[in-house]
């Protein structure tokens, strides 16, 4: 429905996950509002593929940013989990150990 | 006309879904809410014609992520929040208060400003005179991973091994020797 | 591009001049309010089509196993109890509706929403004929598998948003077994994908013949393994025995739908009879040679739609009958050996069969066993050219 649509939607889309992702004091939020953010950039790269030039890398480019996004959602959430084993909390705040 | 009503569902759903994820209180419902506007992403994908794209969406994302991130929630216990934490035993929600959200949109603004400074270039930009009618992506799509992306494709797998046997490794359960 | 029923039904002159009538009657073209109605219609009887097959099949469920048993089944309602599924559908329906006050109240309502919608929306791919497929998506195998995965995540929720020990660990052993079992099915069929040279079902179906040594299940020892990787992985993702832990009546008292009473039981359990009809259907066409009728007897016209649909059919309801003599036959298993016997034989096994496929194309250009044993056969007695 038009170049001008889709690209409002994805920068509606990465406007939230910004928001999500400095608003939050619960790392798995955090991680739910990543997913936002990188959904929005592919989001961009298929746009551009119907709309300006019919090439297909911004295809092959969205589907790698799925397959890294899949595999960071994996290492994110077990990196949580070793966290929640370590201080039985998943507040951010709570994650002091560098500080100062 | 059916093209715009699906654009518009689909758009809907996305932002509708992304909005819930950012402001619910209860971590579960924001993950199915994660899940409703994936579910509208690939609904867009479709509308562009990225058939492929949109089913790889479906599996990975819904069927994938999803699921890793309930069971995370699960495993951590964190939808009811009640334990204590450094900051004392009040029960302090961990989803976020008014002044993290205050801050969030401030910085919010700030890529927005930038992002529309940038769309100026972009709207310069010369377009496709006539849109290409849908077509299959499939064979193009797999001809480009093992012909001009092949390094790209190998070094994914490679990556996708790796958090496989980092993420296992990482979160498996230690014995009581600390 | 991609065939629809609409478009397959646009080629008969009735339709046509439907289309005509329509079109003087409101003025402009009405060929999308046209293909509208179609869809419309044939999504509801494909609906209608595949509750009745829930329904049957759970009154065919206790016929069976009471044959198996010794016993007479249902047979009060309904000349030879047939319908008893009517009956115990009358009985959901008016159940009270029970949501206990400890349960989180949005999962309660979502979790049978995502178990049907994840069932139902795969029917809109599955290959009943070459007409009557509602959509023959050219990425359909893909999207079967997105979307039957929302089954696993409603199993979970519903186990998780109970708020009840029994359902917690009910829903915990459904997920990881659904997403586990989700692997060798993907798997096998890409190996069957590999040998037909298409994702779309269409492309699946037609690469096969109607004769039984024309099947993919036959075409050479690997996919043979394949179609038993395959039909074992979808015992597992539809929880049915002996893969029923998560719903097991003398384990968990009801697992992950403990809780639930009235239609929302109806709907897990629903969508559990026609997911095994949905993965029967699967499992023949990709293997069993779908709805290909030998000597394709009547063509294209309806006539050959009607037969291969009934090929279809036949093909799917003999498989959903192993799915229920396996049930009344074989121990259930416990979760530590479920695990194990996924991660530790069935995706070994289906990996290599995916390798040994692609060498097997390379090496016989694509032949089946029975294409080189004809062709040897004739070069030897030298009738071959």
């Amino acid at each position: 429905m038009g170049f001008y649509s889709y690209l409002v939607v994805s920068t509606i889309l990465f406007v939230l996950g910004v928001i999500g992702v400095l608003a939050r004091k619960n790392i798995i939020a955090i991680l739910l509002s990543l997913e936002l953010i990188l959904n929005a950039a592919a989001l961009n790269f298929v746009t551009y593929t119907r709309f300006v030039n019919n090439n297909i890398d911004g295809h092959v480019f969205a589907l790698f940013i799925i397959i890294v996004a899949a595999a960071e959602a994996a290492v994110g959430l077990a990196i949580v989990l070793r966290f929640f084993q370590i201080r039985e909390t998943i507040h951010v705040d709570d994650a002091t150990q560098l500080q100062g | 006309m059916f093209d715009k009503i699906l654009f518009i569902s689909s758009a809907l759903a996305t932002i509708v879904g992304a909005v819930l994820t950012i402001s619910v209180k209860n971590i579960m419902h924001a993950a199915v809410f994660l899940l409703l506007s994936l579910l509208g992403v690939a609904g867009l994908y479709l509308t562009l014609g990225a058939d492929f794209v949109a089913v790889i969406q479906l599996v990975v994302y819904v069927g994938g992520v999803v699921v890793l991130m309930v069971f995370a929630v699960m495993l951590t216990a964190g939808s009811s929040g009640q334990k204590a934490n450094r900051f004392g035993l009040v029960k302090i929600p961990t989803m976020g208060n008014f002044r993290t959200y205050t801050i969030g949109i401030v910085f919010a603004a700030l890529v927005l400003m930038t992002i529309i400074k940038l769309y100026t270039n972009v709207f310069a930009m010369s377009r496709l005179a006539q849109i290409p009618a849908y077509s299959p992506t499939v064979s193009k799509i797999g001809i480009s991973l093992v012909g001009t992306h092949v390094l790209a494709f190998e070094i994914s797998s490679v990556l996708l091994l790796g958090a496989l046997v980092g993420a296992a490794i990482v979160s498996r359960p230690r014995r009581e020797n600390r | 591009m991609n065939q629809t029923v609409a478009s397959y039904l646009l080629q008969y002159e009735p339709v046509q001049q439907l289309l005509a009538f329509l079109s003087k009657l409101l003025g402009f073209n009405a060929i999308s309010l046209l293909y509208f109605l179609i869809f419309a219609l044939a999504i509801l009887a494909a609906v209608g089509f595949l509750s009745l097959v829930g329904g049957l099949g759970t009154y065919a469920e206790r016929k069976i196993s009471a044959d198996m048993q010794a016993r007479i089944g249902p047979n009060r309602v309904g000349p030879y109890g047939i319908l008893q599924f009517l009956a115990d559908g009358v009985k959901m329906l008016l159940k009270e509706d029970i949501v206990p006050t400890q349960s989180d109240k949005f999962l309660f309502y979502v979790a049978p929403m995502l178990c049907i919608v994840g069932v139902f929306g795969t029917i809109a791919v599955v290959p009943f004929s070459s007409g009557f497929t509602i959509f023959d998506f050219n990425v359909g195998l893909v999207y079967l598998i997105g979307i039957s995965s929302l089954v696993g995540l409603g199993v979970f929720l519903g186990g998780y948003g109970s708020n009840s020990k029994w359902s917690m660990l009910g829903g915990m052993r459904g997920a990881s077994q659904i997403i586990s079992y989700e692997i060798p099915v993907v798997l096998s069929a890409l190996s069957i994908v590999l040998l037909s040279g298409g994702l779309s079902f269409s492309s699946l179906v037609k690469a096969q013949g109607g004769w039984p040594h024309q099947w993919f299940i036959f075409h050479n020892p690997f996919t043979f393994v394949g179609f038993f990787i395959l039909f074992i992985g979808s015992l597992a993702e539809t929880n049915r025995a002996p893969f029923d832990l998560p719903e097991a009546e003398s384990e968990l008292v009801s697992g992950y739908h403990t809780e639930f009473s009235g239609m929302r039981f109806g709907f897990f359990a629903l969508a559990e009879y026609i997911e095994v009809f949905v993965v029967c259907g699967l499992a023949a066409a990709l293997f069993l040679g779908g709805y290909n009728v030998p000597m394709n007897l009547g063509g294209d016209g309806l006539i050959g739609q009607v037969l291969q649909l009934g090929s279809f059919i036949s093909k799917t309801l003999f498989l959903y009958y192993m799915v229920i003599v396996t049930r009344w036959t074989l121990p259930r298993l416990r979760v530590d050996q479920l695990m194990t016997m996924c991660w530790k034989y069935l995706i070994p096994i289906s990996m290599v069969n995916l390798i040994m496929v692609g060498l097997w194309m390379v090496a016989f250009d694509g032949k089946s066993i029975f294409d080189l044993i004809f062709s040897g056969a004739s070069v030897a007695t030298g009738t071959g050219h």
